[in-house]
């Protein structure tokens, strides 16, 4: 069945989405924020994905670097089922959240599919040029058991959520792609 | 279910043991496929392979399957959903979620034994030929070859539920084998009746394609009263209950963490209300209550949880998040020197906990 979902979800992708290449320098990310790329990255752009944005270097689903910018409180971080259509649990940012909830709601919105997720390291950092955190996980992908390997940064500015977190594939293409997702989370700028 | 307790005294048989089937045919074809996918799950890193436990769980299968017990292979699968499977040619899964919710040995028995009922009736194969028979997907599949065929078949077999009958007699099947087995039966309908309070806790109180089992199983309330009847036809047995905390106790933090990290809040309150009620100086299944109270932090959830961290506290050997939980409620309520002893505390009990950093963070705007 697994099987049959993935070509179906392959198909629609091949017949909707488009990638457009995302250039080095400044790059704007919704109202708020702004980043700088060092190396250019590809943009997928799909109709019903978000509320991320979605960029990648080795395509999905390899890598993904997923950037939130301005997530109000009470929306779900992820794309919801239309009512009725399934009972998966939606993961929504609440603009009190505390670092440890936001690395948690992350988590859960990694496993909705039975992944299984491993913290590795959750601290302080500076992000968007404000108190923010990071975090650094592994996950063991569900449908095909793949390890990967994951860092995130987030932070609360005026109630709005910004974050960026990348994952790939523990060998190879982590340590290829991760000081790219790095350097571009450091950049990173929120407008007050 | 008027035919349940008057088939139950029929002295039904358990069939002789499988004979691998030849590849040629469809069952041979349909257990080449699972062959393949228990190879999958063998590597699987989702596999549990702690022997002591893998062997516990392998033994109530044999206890249950008599004389097919060299052909049943139970896998422990960590999943925290409600689920059990088993296919044509032996292999049985058994995901953590389930473990996590039954009571005793004789509840998981009941389910296996559902399950061994399922594959001792070669519903699978049935399920098989059901679609095979049907013109269009002939025609379809006819395109593929046989070989492909009988793989396509098996996967879209697996789309189909197991239909009502069939079900039914799985049912009857599995309570016959627990009888066997000496399990008390009555400890089947309970476990459906404990399902249902989960069900029933859900914001949308639906029944739920949240677990596998009921995506193709008849409703927990008609399966809780035919296993009632079946069960008060003849009782007696055992639960085996002190055995099954006793093996499962090494795992239950974890398995309970999982379900946490569910994000199911209601479901997982009303799981763990059952379990407090059932054992209530169990630190563990307290903490775990007021962590999800803290997350879903709704109305007067924060109080619940502090109410709740603190009864683990008093039970002893909590795990060391609840005085991480402690101190993030009371950082939030701006008391900080408690936040701070809380942090204190959680960092003495887990100082390589991955959140020290944060943790320690949080210590220091508290101030001493």
């Amino acid at each position: 069945m697994k099987i049959v979902l993935t070509v179906l979800l392959m198909l629609a992708f091949s017949g909707c989405a488009s990638v457009a290449k995302v250039e080095t320098g400044e790059r704007a990310v919704g109202e708020r924020l702004a980043v700088t790329l060092d190396s250019a990255w590809n943009h997928i752009r799909a109709p019903g994905i978000g509320p991320a944005e979605i960029w990648t270097m080795e395509g999905l689903p390899v890598d993904q670097l997923l950037i939130y910018s301005g997530i109000r409180d009470g929306q779900a971080i992820h794309v919801e089922r239309a009512a009725g259509s399934g009972s998966q649990k939606s993961f929504s940012f609440r603009s009190g959240m505390q670092p440890d909830e936001i690395a948690a709601m992350f988590e859960g919105m990694l496993t909705r599919d039975g992944s299984r997720f491993k913290l590795e390291k959750l601290e302080p950092v500076t992000f968007g040029g404000g108190k923010g955190l990071r975090f650094e996980y592994s996950l063991t992908r569900k449908i095909d058991n793949v390890q990967l390997s994951g860092i995130g940064y987030g932070r609360v500015s005026k109630g709005e959520l910004f974050a960026i977190v990348y994952m790939a594939p523990r060998l190879t293409f982590f340590s290829r792609h991760a000081p790219s997702a790095e350097q571009i989370s450091r950049s990173a700028r929120i407008k007050e | 279910m008027a035919c349940g307790p008057a088939f139950a005294q029929t002295g039904w048989q358990a069939p002789a043991r499988f004979v691998r089937p030849e590849l040629s045919t469809d069952e041979g074809g349909l257990w080449s496929l699972m062959e393949r996918e228990e190879t999958r799950l063998r590597r699987s890193p989702f596999s549990i392979r702690d022997p002591r436990l893998r062997d516990y769980v392998q033994d109530i299968a044999c206890r249950l399957a008599g004389e097919h017990c060299p052909d049943v292979r139970v896998y422990l699968v960590q999943t925290p959903l409600f689920n059990a499977n088993m296919a044509p040619n032996g292999m049985m899964q058994v995901w953590t979620g389930l473990m996590l919710r039954v009571d005793n040995e004789a509840q998981l028995a009941a389910v296996m034994g559902h399950e061994i009922g399922h594959y001792l009736a070669r519903h699978s194969l049935e399920r098989l030929r059901d679609v095979k028979s049907r013109a269009a997907f002939g025609q379809f599949l006819g395109l593929l070859g046989v070989a492909g065929a009988v793989g396509q078949l098996a996967v879209l077999a697996s789309a189909f539920a197991y239909s009502r009958d069939q079900e039914r007699e799985a049912d009857q099947f599995g309570m016959i084998l627990m009888r066997q087995a000496g399990y008390d039966p009555v400890e089947a309908g309970k476990v459906w009746a404990n399902l249902l309070l989960e069900i029933k806790a859900r914001p949308d109180g639906d029944a739920g394609r949240n677990s596998p089992m009921f995506a193709s199983h008849p409703s927990p309330e008609s399966r809780q009263e035919t296993l009632q009847q079946l069960a008060d036809a003849s009782p007696g047995g055992v639960t085996n209950e002190d055995a099954w905390r006793e093996r499962t106790r090494p795992f239950m933090r974890e398995w309970l963490t999982d379900e946490i990290k569910r994000g199911q809040h209601e479901e997982s309150i009303a799981l763990f209300n059952r379990m407090i009620a059932r054992v209530p100086s169990q630190a563990d299944f307290v903490y775990a209550r007021g962590e999800v109270y803290r997350l879903r932090a709704r109305g007067d959830d924060l109080n619940a949880a502090l109410a709740d961290y603190q009864t683990a506290v008093s039970c002893g050997g909590e795990p060391p998040e609840t005085h991480r939980g402690l101190g993030a409620i009371h950082r939030q309520r701006n008391q900080l020197p408690e936040a701070r002893a809380s942090f204190q505390r959680y960092l003495e009990l887990a100082p390589a906990a991955p959140d020290a950093p944060m943790i320690k963070s949080y210590m220091e705007e508290a101030g001493t």
